[in-house]
């Protein structure tokens, strides 16, 4: 037995008086009781052997000289802040803000006869300069907008550009567009298909609720969704089309009809996300909006809906639920650019915006949109260190730091998250807010809570399913 | 050390040699090498002493039939037929009854003997350390690399403990890789030393990535692993050593024997080397062999596998959650639920592998590892039985 243990550095959260979980510095977790804890606490050797090896093995215990375990542990903590130390990886560029949709919840978009809301080609070229400044070895280039298809020839310059210039760079670059995909045509299909493009798009759910929420003067927003879906699955393949959803207080009563629609439409791939509080569906919460609470009726359900379609046979992953089993089971963080300490925006994300701002998120550049510009890190073609070095930047880091933020440094779950500052900014006007006034917070405590309650009660086959959706595939979806 | 009997005479102690017939000697010889010139006739035998003559002093007789050699004065070897084969490499000392066979081109596995000293004393080494000072071992092995005139695809170094070499173990790898620059190595240590930063540097800098080190862990907690190598401060000098491997970039494989106390705690001990160690490239669970130090702790490593199925399928499940490739070693099929077939390995050499008398009806017989030669003299790792697969 070891002459003598430390304590290190641990927190927990308390599901009942008796039941607790702790999390370590590495992020390794075990689940509790009260007379563990104080064991813990007060007097480690009394622990029950098998606990003992358990709480030294996940960094509650150290022994006497422990430098393997020690140097183990650092290598643990940085590989959870690698993305957020290797540089901007996930490029954003907005060539315009039309779009022939318009949503209620829709926070930016432009109609299609609105003219002077798409970048130059000018623009593009010194956003890709930038972009090769990262870095970063691997480098998404993803298109938003409005819906970028309207502007197929910036996407193109835009693209060819890249690929010039990651001739020299020998980068991993991997190009994604968000879009309704109604534009998509066959001759887009086959330079997708060159290039190695994949497409976002969005699907509600079924056809009325989809309608509903995306109206179109046709009314038939779902269905050519669908045949842009079918069109390009059938040039580029049965894997380049992903999907996202976005709930509304409409989709609230659907939760299994939305999730049997993504299994009918053939997507292995489904991210229950609340609507994002941000912009104009700030301004029509009274219409479309819904409390946290609300929302969590919803989302269990429909996550109990995937759980029993993979139990069917039928491979479905819930991103949401991926995004937190990633941070909790893998030693590999998956690079989920919200839940990231000091935050992704900035350091991992830059927007490239039709307006000629450089941006440090989708989020920030929508607050742009609503009049408050405070987050413009500078002009296009500014170079990245000084993007980098901008005092936006600086604002962010600080007010994202899990260790100095109160009510951050003591949570049980601030080896896995991070504050948002940019939806602080948004919400409050400001990023100096106590850090669980915030939606995000509530959310992901909640979020937290629920899986660490689940993994809790799980048999095996959940373990299963939940090992498999905590590997680590990109989890960035396009917003 | 495999031995073959023989009659030596007139070697300095230890002289190592390459095997070759008398025809080879035009196409091989070179100035660096000793030869042992198989001779088969009086004709030949007066071609080799011409060429010995003539100077090329590095070359040596072997014959198989003593009448050919009567009136001798030079050094000479005589074995029976067939226990040396051209292309071996062997040990000679003058006046032994044997001659140590240190490579053979015809063998499946190929191993280089590095030394028999340990700092680790595990619970069931196979091969207790000895304290004696064995660095001729070193000199022997740097021989070994040039003599031998082919590169098999795989060699292994074993020990003892190699990384108790020190910087000789860079020679010895350097020596292999210059004289075979298309062998993959694997090298058996415990990985403590490397701890030792400015070791591991001399070592492991630059060092190519043809070495796969095979290092044991044996719990997930300190007072677990340092019970079964039975070192205080062994857990955390390994841990240390694996990080350094990594930082060097070289391919590990860890080793996980299958004792009670192991197996005891083998579910968290895999969950842990996902967490930890996922940039091992596999991990091996091996049956214990049933000898040296095995037979001393028999209560701790005399274990019936059967009876661990529950730990041994929860361990691969945590190293499949982590994407880890197990490789299961030293355990015949019938020692295994069905659902970890497909990781067992046919793992024994040739040459010490043997079947029980049970496996004759057996149907899954050839694609088992059998057991360890030395099995019916003390225990195999469950009841053998003959397994009946109708076609899968």
């Amino acid at each position: 037995m070891t002459a003598s243990l430390t304590l290190y550095p641990f927190r927990f959260h308390r599901f009942e008086p008796n039941g607790i979980v702790a999390v370590s510095a590495s992020g390794d977790y075990a689940f509790l009781q009260q007379a563990d804890l104080e064991h813990l606490i007060e007097n480690p050797e009394m622990l029950p052997i098998h606990l003992l090896a358990e709480l030294q093995s996940k960094f509650f215990i150290g022994v006497n000289d422990s430098h393997g375990s020690l140097r183990l542990l650092a290598s643990r903590i940085e590989a959870k802040k690698e993305v957020v130390l290797s540089g901007p990886s996930l490029h954003i560029f907005v060539p315009t803000l039309q779009c022939g949709h318009t949503c209620q919840y829709c926070q930016v978009s432009r109609s299609l006869d609105d003219i002077g809301y798409s970048m130059s080609k000018v623009q593009i070229d010194d956003a890709c300069s930038t972009v090769f400044q990262s870095p970063s070895q691997t480098l998404t280039i993803e298109f938003q907008g409005g819906d970028p298809l309207l502007r197929f020839d910036l996407v193109r310059h835009t693209i060819e550009r890249i690929n010039d210039l990651n001739r020299t760079e020998g980068r991993v670059v991997r190009f994604v567009i968000a879009s309704t995909l109604h534009q998509l045509t066959k001759e887009m299909c086959d330079y997708f298909k060159m290039h190695e493009v994949y497409l976002s798009t969005s699907l509600d759910g079924p056809a009325e609720l989809h309608n509903r929420n995306r109206p179109l003067p046709t009314r038939d927003s779902y269905q050519r969704t669908l045949s842009g879906i079918e069109l390009a699955r059938r040039h580029l393949g049965e894997g380049s089309v992903s999907a996202l959803m976005t709930t509304t207080r409409e989709s609230l009563s659907y939760p299994e009809q939305i999730v049997d629609e993504y299994v009918k439409a053939g997507f292995n791939e489904i991210f229950l996300r609340p609507l994002s509080p941000y912009g104009f569906a700030k301004r029509n919460e009274r219409f479309v909006g819904y409390s946290i609470d609300e929302f969590k009726g919803f989302y269990e359900r429909a996550l109990n809906r995937v759980i029993y379609w993979n139990k069917q046979g039928i491979l479905l992953r819930e991103v949401t639920a991926s995004v937190l089993l990633n941070k909790i089971l893998s030693p590999f963080d998956a690079g989920y650019v919200d839940l990231q300490s000091p935050t992704g925006a900035g350091l991992a994300v830059l927007v490239y915006n039709y307006d000629g701002f450089v941006y440090p998120s989708d989020e920030a550049r929508m607050l742009a949109e609503t009049g408050d510009k405070s987050l413009r890190m500078g002009y296009i073609g500014t170079p990245l260190n000084l993007l980098l070095n901008s005092s936006v930047m600086y604002d962010l880091i600080r007010s994202s730091l899990v260790d100095q933020t109160p009510g951050c440094v003591n949570c049980a779950f601030n080896t896995f998250c991070g504050p948002d500052p940019v939806g602080a900014k948004e919400q409050f006007g400001t990023m100096e807010v106590p850090v669980f006034w915030t939606e995000h917070c509530k959310r992901h405590m909640w979020l937290f809570d629920f899986f660490f309650r689940k993994l809790r009660t799980a048999d095996e086959e959940f373990l299963e399913l939940a090992y498999k959706w905590a590997q680590p595939i990109n989890l960035n979806p396009v917003p | 050390m495999r031995q073959v009997a023989a009659q030596v005479k007139g070697f300095p102690v230890r002289t190592v040699l390459r095997v070759l017939s008398l025809s080879e000697v035009t196409a091989q010889w070179e100035p660096d090498i000793q030869f042992l010139v198989l001779i088969q006739s009086d004709s030949e035998l007066t071609s080799l002493i011409n060429l010995i003559n003539s100077g090329l002093q590095n070359l040596w007789c072997l014959t198989h039939d003593k009448n050919l050699i009567h009136d001798c004065e030079f050094s000479y070897v005589i074995s029976s037929e067939a226990t040396i084969e051209t292309g071996d490499v062997v040990a000679v000392s003058d006046g032994r009854k044997y001659v140590h066979v240190l490579f053979r081109e015809s063998d499946a596995h190929h191993t280089v003997f590095l030394t028999n000293r340990c700092n680790s004393n595990c619970l069931m080494c196979s091969q207790p350390p000895t304290t004696q000072d064995d660095s001729w071992l070193v000199n022997e092995a740097l021989v070994i690399a040039a003599h031998m005139r082919i590169s098999p695809a795989l060699l292994g170094f074993t020990g003892g403990e190699p990384l108790l070499l020190g910087y000789k173990l860079r020679e010895i790898l350097n020596a292999f890789l210059k004289f075979h620059p298309n062998i993959q190595f694997d090298l058996l240590t415990n990985g403590r030393l490397l701890a030792n930063r400015i070791l591991a540097k001399d070592l492991l800098n630059g060092l190519p990535s043809r070495v796969t080190w095979m290092v044991p862990l044996y719990g997930h907690a300190d007072f677990l692993h340092d019970f079964v190598v039975q070192s205080p401060g062994a857990f955390e000098q390994t841990l240390d050593g694996l990080l350094t491997l990594q930082q060097y970039q070289q391919n590990i494989q860890l080793r996980i024997v299958l004792i009670e106390p192991v197996l005891k705690c083998l579910p968290d001990l895999c969950e842990f080397i996902g967490k930890n160690l996922p940039f091992v490239k596999e991990v091996a669970l091996m049956g214990c062999e049933p000898i040296g130090f095995a037979l001393a702790n028999k209560s701790l490593c005399k274990v019936d596998l059967s009876d661990w199925f529950n730990e041994l399928e929860k361990g691969i499940t945590w190293l499949k959650r982590a994407s880890l490739k197990p490789v299961i070693m030293n355990a015949p099929l019938c020692s295994l639920p069905r659902s970890l077939w497909p990781y067992a390995y046919q793992s024994i050499s040739d040459w010490k592998r043997v079947f029980a008398e049970e496996c004759t009806t057996c149907s899954v017989k050839d694609a088992c590892s059998g057991l360890f030669s030395w099995y019916d003299k003390q225990w195999s790792p469950t009841i053998i039985k003959a397994i009946q697969e109708s076609s899968k």
